[in-house]
């Protein structure tokens, strides 16, 4: 009994070997799980929400009626005045203002802390990026809720300051509204930001800097000829990270914007939640994704796809 | 960058009417011991923003009033209690647990697959694989969520015929989508600065290909394994976008944190959050001890909604 079980474990580990002799059925079974699962869940959901878009929806079934409209993306555009008075329009330029005003928030704060990192090592390096990595591995909720106690006219900041009798009622600024919206965006990315700066300077060879000023440039000439170009994968993929999900943002808006704001995340959102008008949805989701290809195809003039993930 | 500074603390210090002759007023070591300085200042000021809110919102999970330190009324563990006697709360962090596990269980799998494939073979569009592989993260947390709110809800009843209810299995698939390209990126990395001669060493000396697997490869790639389901199951778990949208009428800890902040019940939100701040802390002390963490983390910027 015992050799027989034996024998036919070594039948079966052979068959399981077996399967992986040939080239074309390795490469099979390594990619081919990976891509039916993303062909189901990713590709194909994704090439129907375009499709959709296209469509409209019978308002008392829910069901879609499949001939091709424009009707949604008029929807996008049409008003009351001149289209870039409707809602869809300001709350789209919105968006990108307060995407990049954080990208440069970000980048601009995050330079000096990575070069610190990329420079010193040893106990300082560890403790500094395990207060950084802290917050990075909090949840997202969490952090977007933490900024929602600080501001609001009796929020920390509000309610602090008017305590200890600096101002005599609560200041506009800590209110919620876009300074809001953008520190609390500023506060979820910069992580990867930072990151994204450290790999690259990390990498940078500062033999370089010493030689550029031994050969008399100064500070400046430097950081701007030879820092600068020598950590742009690093500079580039950061914003990416930063710029494409400050613009498909969703509860920092909503707690810090407290419906005064209207982000494009939100506008999707709730014409989704309380019409179920997938179609209009559908349709606004296409110029996020459109501004993404747009960023990304920006970016891979002077990255490749391995600088993204800091390969 | 107009301002002088070798090191981008261009905020920070020196101002640009000090080039030129600045260097004649500052004698040299005086201007790099500054510069230092700056830089510290910087850097101790950025991780005072990074940690004030969470501070202050760990304080008042001990406070009486919740919302804001004054009028100040006193301490309190009581917010903790009510915190944890609360079912429904409970229930909803568990669902999280669940659903963390099994999507980033499916990730680390076809994705430590898909990165060998990508590591080891050469096959015609392969940058398109790669590509469609990282996709996922990159694409905002609304986007992907109403997709596949349509997918589930509408095009799969209505063109195929297939019901799969929105739920605890919708947000699974949703989060193990979304997992893949964390572990990918991760594994990928480690596989690309895996010395081959080693396999191939093994395999000399006469080893199976299972056991040159068990014995050489996994071994040397198992970190990266774990850090890329650690990183899948931590996205899955913060994540709200998505599930939002595919969850039906299950809820995830997430969905349950954003009623209670949208009806205003602040006192259970502070200490499920603290608790959460303090597990990961604990969490993340380890992890950096035992592995490279920041190297890790460096390799995978990520996406969140």
């Amino acid at each position: 009994m015992a050799t027989e079980t034996s024998e036919r474990g070594r039948s079966a580990r052979e068959r399981f070997v077996g399967a992986f002799a040939s080239r074309a059925n390795r490469l099979g079974i390594t990619a081919g799980p990976a891509l039916v699962w993303l062909f189901l869940l990713l590709l194909t959901p994704l090439t129907f929400m375009v499709a959709v878009s296209f469509t409209s929806v019978d308002t008392f079934t829910y069901q879609i009626i499949w001939e091709p409209t424009l009707a949604n993306y008029d929807q996008l555009f049409a008003g009351e005045g001149p289209f870039w008075q409707t809602a869809f329009f300001q709350s789209l330029a919105l968006s990108y203002f307060i995407a990049a005003v954080t990208t440069v928030l970000c980048l601009v704060l995050a330079f000096p802390l990575a070069y610190l990192l990329a420079r010193r090592g040893g106990t300082t390096f560890k403790v500094v990026i395990f207060l950084v990595l802290l917050p990075f591995f909090t949840m997202y909720l969490v952090r977007a809720y933490s900024w929602y106690l600080m501001f609001g006219p009796s929020g920390v900041l509000n309610s602090t300051l008017m305590r200890i009798g600096i101002t005599d009622g609560p200041l506009g600024i800590f209110n919620y509204g876009v300074p809001a919206i953008i520190v609390g965006l500023t506060h979820a990315y910069f992580p990867y930001m930072l990151l994204s700066l450290y790999a690259s300077l990390d990498g940078l060879d500062f033999s370089l800097t010493e030689a550029a000023r031994d050969l008399g440039a100064s500070r400046a000439e430097t950081l701007r000829d030879v820092i600068l170009p020598l950590v742009l994968p690093g500079i580039i993929s950061g914003s990416l990270f930063v710029f494409v999900p400050a613009l498909g943002a969703f509860i920092t808006p909503r707690f810090l914007g407290q419906g005064k704001v209207l982000m494009i995340g939100q506008l999707i959102e709730s014409r989704i939640n309380s019409l179920y008008a997938i179609g209009y949805g559908s349709a606004a989701s296409m110029f996020i994704v459109a501004s993404i290809v747009v960023a990304f195809a920006l970016a891979f003039r002077y990255v490749s796809i391995e600088d993204l993930g800091g390969v | 960058m107009a301002t002088e500074t070798d090191s981008g603390t261009e905020t920070e210090r020196g101002t640009p009417t000090e080039r030129g002759t600045g260097t004649r007023i500052l004698d040299h070591e005086r201007k790099e011991w500054l510069l230092g300085r700056g830089l510290y200042v910087v850097a101790g000021a950025l991780l005072v923003f990074l940690w004030i809110p969470l501070a202050v919102m760990i304080v008042l999970s001990f406070t009486v009033n919740a919302s804001t330190f004054f009028p100040f009324r006193g301490v309190t563990l009581a917010h903790y209690g009510a915190t944890f006697a609360d079912e429904a709360l409970m229930r909803s962090l568990w669902h999280s647990v669940q659903v963390a596990t099994i999507a980033a269980s499916i990730a680390t799998l076809l994705g430590v697959l898909a990165s060998f494939a990508l590591a080891r073979f050469a096959f015609p569009l392969k940058e398109a694989y790669r590509t469609f592989g990282i996709l996922p993260m990159v694409i905002p947390g609304v986007v992907l969520g109403i997709a596949l709110l349509i997918y589930f809800r509408t095009l799969l009843p209505q063109l195929f015929g297939i019901t799969i209810v929105p739920g605890f299995w919708t947000v699974v698939l949703t989060h193990s989508v979304y997992g893949l390209p964390f572990v990918l990126l991760i594994v990928t990395s480690r596989l690309y600065t895996f010395d081959e001669s080693l396999e191939e060493a093994a395999r000399d000396l006469g080893a199976d290909p299972l056991t040159v697997f068990r014995d050489v490869t996994l071994p040397i790639v198992a970190p990266a394994i774990g850090a890329g389901f650690l990183f899948a199951w931590i996205r899955s778990f913060e994540d709200f976008i998505r599930a939002f949208f595919v969850r039906g009428t299950m809820d995830v800890l997430t969905t349950s944190m954003f009623s209670m902040i949208k009806y205003g019940t602040a006192p259970k939100m502070n200490a499920i959050s603290s608790f959460i701040v303090l597990v990961i802390a604990v969490v993340l002390a380890v992890a950096m001890n035992v592995g490279n963490v920041s190297g890790m983390v460096a390799g995978t910027e990520g996406e969140e909604e």
